[in-house]
C-alpha cells in the first residue's frame, strides 16, 4: 500500500467485531436497522511525524494531543455505490489559525462545503482532486466562499498560500456514514437492512473493510481497531 | 720607467677592478644560490599557508553552500502544488488517468521551479522513495518509477549525501515534504559533481581542485594529464604529493558521505614564477653592486695609482736630465708614498753628499797636483791659486752666478794642468823660447783638456783649460778661435793668466807694475784680450789684483800712485806693447 509508510507513524489498531451475523440479504426495501460500534486507535510510538522542517512554527502550532482526536478523521460508512437521496446539507470548513477545521467532513452528493475565512492572512482553497477540480481563489478575512460536491469521492483540498493546510471532503452518494465519537463510539441509524461492507477510513492508514448483515429494527455491532497491517 | 712597467704586468687599475669584480662575483653567486634554495623552501610554506587558508576559506564556505543548498530544498518543497498534488496522488490511486495527470502537474511545477531557481537538478517521489517526476538537464537520471537510493531521515530530517546514477556524480539533497505533520513525499535537489563544478570552485579556491568518490576521481580543474596521475596515487589528507613530475600541496577541503574534495597547489609552478621574480631582483642587485664596485674600484686605483704615476714620472724626468739636485715633490698620495719620497730624498741626499765628498777629493788631488805643477817652476809658484782668485773676482763683477763662479774657480784652477805633459826644460828654460819650444807650450791646453776629460764632474771646467790660450782675433791656441766663439769663462781667465804673469816676476825679467799690466791690458782690448772682461777687472779694488789692503779700485790706485791720469787706451799702447809681447811668449 502507497501509504505504508504514513500508516507506520499513524497507527490505528483495528480489531473487527460482528456481533450481527443472522442477515437477510434480500431484504425488504424499508426495512432498516441500525450499525454502531466502537474504532479503537492506539497511538504508535513510532508514529512518523515530521519534526524537522524549514519552518517549524507551523508545525509546532498543532495541538500536541492531536493523536487522540485521530479519531475525528475517522470515517465509518457503508461502502456502496448505491444512490439514496437526501436532503442536501450545507457544511463549513473554517480556515482559523492556517489550519483548514475541521480537517475531514463528510457529506451527500448536493451539499454544499463553505469555507470561512477566520485569519487576519488570506486563505485559499483549491483542489485537484478528480471528485471535485476547483480553485476558488484568495480571499480575506471574514469571507467565505463555498462548493458544491455532486460526485462521490475523496476531494482533498489544500491552500495555495499556506502549503501545510489540508482538509479532506468526503462524498458520498447516500447518507450512510459516521465520525467516530471522543470515545470511538459510532452509530449509523437508518441502514436499509441486509448484508453491507462496512469500510472504516483514515486519509493515510487507509481504509478496512467488513461485512455486516443489517436486520430490521435491530443493531449490528461493529468494533474496528486501527491501524491495519499491510495487505501487499 | 712606468711603460716598462706597464707592458710588463697589468696595471694596478686592472688589478683592484679584476679583484673587485671577482669578490662580487662570488658574493653574487653564494647569494643566488642561497637565494633559489630558499625560494623553494619559502613557496612551498606559501602554497601549504594558501592551502590551509583556502581549507579554512572553503570550509566556511561549504557549510554555508550546503546549508543553502538544504535551505533551497526545504523551501522549494514548500510549494503547495507540489504538495496537493502528491498529496491527492495517494487519494487516486487506482485510477491510472488521474495519476498521469497529477504526475504532470509534478513535472509541470518542478520545471517551473527548476527554471526560476536555475537549480541543477530536481526531483519528487513518493513516500516509498519511487519518483513520481524530475525535471532539469539532468532527470534522465532519475526518470519517474525509478528508486531513489537517498531517503530523508526517519524524523523528516534532509540528508545530503553523493549520489551516483548511471556514473555521473551528484551532491543529492533530500528534503521531505511536508503536510500537517506527515511527510507525504520527498524532494531531491541534486548537483552534477562535474568538472564544470570543479572549475569553479578552482577560481574560488584559487587552486586546482580535485573530486574524488571513494578514492577514484570523479571530476578535476585540472588537465587530462593530471587527472589520469591523480588516479594512480592515494592523496592524503594533506602533505605534498609529486604528480607528473611536478610538486603539488594537496589539501582536503570537505568530504561530503564517501565523496572528498582536493585541493592542489603547484610547488613546482609557484617557485618558478617566485623564482623568476627574485631573478629579476638579483641580476638588477648584481649590477647594480658590479656598478658600484667598478666605481669603487677606478676611484681606488686611482687615487692609489695616480701619485705613483707622479712620483714615477718625477724620477723619470729626474734620471732623463740627470739632474738629482732637486729634491722629489711629495706625491701627496699616501702617507707610504710620502714616505717612500723622503727616503728617496735622503737617499738621493746622502749619494750627493757621497759625490761632493769625492768630488771634493778628486779637487784636493787635482789641486795638490796643480800647485805641485806651479812649484815645478818657482816663478810661476800660486800661480793657478791667484789666477782662479783673479778670475773669481772678475766674475763676480759681470755677475755671474755663484754656482758658475765655482765652476770659474775650479777651471782657472786647473788651467794650466796639461803643463804636466811640458818637460821641465822647456817650462824652466830662463831664456827665450826657440819656435818649437813654444810648439811644445802650445799643446798643454790640449793635454790638459785630454786628462781632465774622463772625469764627468769637470764637464763644464773643460772648455777653460782647452780653450784660455785663444784670442779674439783668432790668434790664439789650439784652434784659433774668434770673438764671441770663445766662451766667457775662457775669456775671463785668457785675461787673469796673462795679468798674472805679467806681474810675476821671472828669471829673464822682473815683474811688471800692475798698472803698467793694466795698460797692457787696455792696449790689447780686441786683439789679445775680451773688452768686458779687461774692463771688470780694471773696476777691480786694488786688493783683488795685489797683496794690499786698499778699497780703490785699480785705476784710481794708479792715477794716485803714478799721478798720471787713468790711463788711456792709446798710452798704454804705445808704452807697453814690447814688454807684454815679450811675457807672451812664455
Amino acid at each position: 500500500m502507497d501509504s505504508l509508510r504514513v500508516c507506520a507513524g499513524v497507527a490505528l489498531s483495528v480489531t473487527v467485531l460482528c456481533s450481527s451475523e443472522r442477515s437477510d440479504l434480500s431484504a425488504r426495501e424499508d426495512a432498516t436497522g441500525s450499525l454502531s460500534g466502537r474504532v479503537h486507535v492506539v497511538a504508535h510510538p513510532a508514529r512518523r511525524l515530521a519534526t524537522a522542517g524549514v519552518y517549524p512554527g507551523r508545525v509546532v502550532g498543532i495541538q500536541a494531543d492531536r493523536d487522540s482526536s485521530e479519531l475525528d478523521n475517522v470515517i465509518v460508512f457503508i461502502n456502496s455505490s448505491m444512490r439514496v437521496d437526501s436532503a442536501p446539507q450545507r457544511l463549513s470548513i473554517r480556515q482559523t489559525n492556517e489550519e483548514f477545521v475541521p480537517h475531514v467532513v463528510a457529506v451527500t452528493t448536493g451539499s454544499t462545503v463553505e469555507f470561512p475565512n477566520d485569519d487576519l492572512i488570506f486563505h485559499n482553497v483549491f483542489s485537484l482532486s478528480r471528485a471535485a477540480t476547483f480553485d476558488l481563489g484568495r480571499y480575506p478575512r471574514n469571507s467565505s466562499k463555498a462548493r458544491t460536491f455532486t460526485k462521490p469521492g475523496v476531494v482533498k483540498v489544500f491552500c495555495h498560500l499556506h502549503s501545510h493546510m489540508s482538509a479532506i471532503v468526503r462524498v458520498f452518494s447516500h447518507p450512510y456514514f459516521a465520525f467516530p465519537d471522543r470515545n470511538g463510539r459510532f452509530t449509523i441509524p437508518d441502514v436499509p437492512a441486509g448484508r453491507v461492507e462496512v469500510t472504516a477510513w483514515h486519509e493515510r492508514a487507509g481504509e478496512v473493510t467488513h461485512m455486516a448483515t443489517i436486520d430490521d429494527g435491530g443493531t449490528a455491532e461493529l468494533r474496528f481497531s486501527l491501524p491495519l497491517t499491510d495487505p501487499e | 720607467m712606468s711603460a716598462i712597467n706597464t707592458a710588463r704586468s697589468p696595471r694596478l687599475l686592472v688589478k683592484v677592478l679584476c679583484f673587485a669584480f671577482a669578490v662580487i662575483a662570488c658574493v653574487i653567486v653564494a647569494v643566488f644560490v642561497l637565494f633559489s634554495w630558499q625560494t623553494n623552501a619559502r613557496v612551498t610554506r606559501n602554497v601549504v599557508e594558501n592551502m590551509e587558508a583556502s581549507q579554512l576559506r572553503f570550509a566556511g564556505l561549504d557549510a554555508r553552500l550546503r546549508r543553502e543548498h538544504t535551505l533551497q530544498a526545504m523551501a522549494l518543497a514548500e510549494n503547495p502544488t507540489l504538495k496537493a498534488a502528491v498529496d491527492t496522488y495517494y487519494s487516486e490511486r487506482g485510477n491510472q488517468h488521474e495519476l498521469g495527470q497529477l504526475r504532470s502537474t509534478i513535472e509541470t511545477e518542478l520545471t517551473k521551479l527548476q527554471q526560476i531557481m536555475d537549480v541543477p537538478s530536481l526531483s519528487v517521489t513518493d513516500v516509498r522513495g519511487i519518483v513520481l517526476a524530475s525535471a532539469g538537464p539532468n532527470k534522465g537520471d532519475w526518470p519517474p518509477g525509478a528508486r531513489m537510493t537517498l531517503r530523508v531521515e526517519e524524523d523528516g530530517a534532509p540528508v545530503e549525501a553523493v549520489v551516483m546514477r548511471n556514473d555521473h556524480a551528484y551532491a543529492a539533497t533530500a528534503v521531505p515534504l511536508v503536510l500537517g505533520r506527515d511527510v507525504v513525499g520527498e524532494f531531491f535537489l541534486a548537483s552534477p559533481l562535474d568538472d564544470a563544478y570543479a572549475a569553479n570552485l578552482a577560481a574560488e579556491a584559487r587552486a586546482e581542485i580535485a573530486i574524488l568518490l571513494d578514492g577514484r576521481v570523479i571530476a578535476t580543474s585540472t588537465s587530462a594529464t593530471l587527472r589520469r596521475a591523480l588516479d594512480s596515487v592515494a592523496l592524503p589528507l594533506s602533505g605534498t604529493i609529486v604528480l607528473g613530475g611536478d610538486e603539488f600541496v594537496v589539501q582536503r577541503l570537505s568530504s561530503i558521505d564517501s565523496a572528498s574534495l582536493y585541493a592542489l597547489g603547484s610547488v613546482t609552478e609557484a617557485a618558478r614564477t617566485a623564482s623568476a621574480d627574485s631573478g629579476l631582483v638579483l641580476v638588477l642587485a648584481g649590477a647594480g653592486a658590479l656598478l658600484i664596485a667598478v666605481g669603487g674600484s677606478w676611484w681606488l686605483a686611482q687615487t692609489v695609482a695616480r701619485p705613483i704615476d707622479r712620483l714615477s714620472n718625477s724620477l723619470a724626468q729626474m734620471a732623463k736630465a740627470r739632474d738629482f739636485d732637486q729634491p722629489l715633490p711629495s706625491s701627496g698620495g699616501s702617507r707610504e708614498l710620502d714616505t717612500l719620497t723622503a727616503t728617496f730624498n735622503e737617499l738621493r741626499t746622502a749619494v750627493a753628499l757621497a759625490e761632493a765628498e769625492s768630488e771634493a777629493a778628486y779637487l784636493g788631488v787635482i789641486g795638490a797636483l796643480a800647485t805641485a805643477l806651479d812649484a815645478r817652476d818657482p816663478y810661476t809658484a800660486g800661480h793657478s791659486q791667484r789666477v782662479a782668485d783673479l778670475s773669481v773676482s772678475i766674475g763676480r763683477q759681470i755677475q755671474l752666478s755663484e754656482a758658475d763662479l765655482e765652476t770659474l774657480r775650479l777651471g782657472a784652477l786647473l788651467h794650466d794642468i796639461g803643463k804636466i805633459g811640458v818637460s821641465d826644460a822647456v817650462l824652466r828654460k830662463p831664456t827665450k823660447l826657440t819656435p818649437d819650444e813654444f810648439e811644445q807650450i802650445k799643446l798643454h791646453p790640449t793635454l790638459g783638456a785630454r786628462i781632465l776629460k774622463p772625469l764627468r764632474f769637470l764637464d763644464a771646467q773643460l772648455a777653460i783649460v782647452e780653450l784660455h790660450h785663444e784670442r779674439p782675433d783668432g790668434q790664439g791656441y789650439p784652434h784659433g778661435l774668434k770673438g764671441d766663439e770663445i766662451p766667457m769663462f775662457a775669456r775671463i781667465v785668457h785675461v787673469a793668466d796673462a795679468f798674472d804673469a805679467m806681474t810675476s816676476a821671472r828669471a829673464y825679467r822682473a815683474a811688471m807694475p800692475v798698472a803698467t799690466a793694466i795698460g797692457e791690458l787696455w792696449r790689447l782690448i780686441g786683439v789679445d784680450f775680451d773688452a768686458q772682461v779687461v774692463q771688470a777687472m780694471a773696476a777691480l779694488p786694488v786688493a783683488l789684483t795685489e797683496a794690499g789692503s786698499s778699497e780703490e779700485p785699480v785705476a784710481e790706485r794708479l792715477s794716485t800712485r803714478s799721478l798720471v791720469p787713468f790711463p788711456s787706451r792709446a798710452t798704454i799702447v804705445a808704452g807697453q806693447h814690447g814688454q807684454f809681447a815679450l811675457r807672451r811668449a812664455e
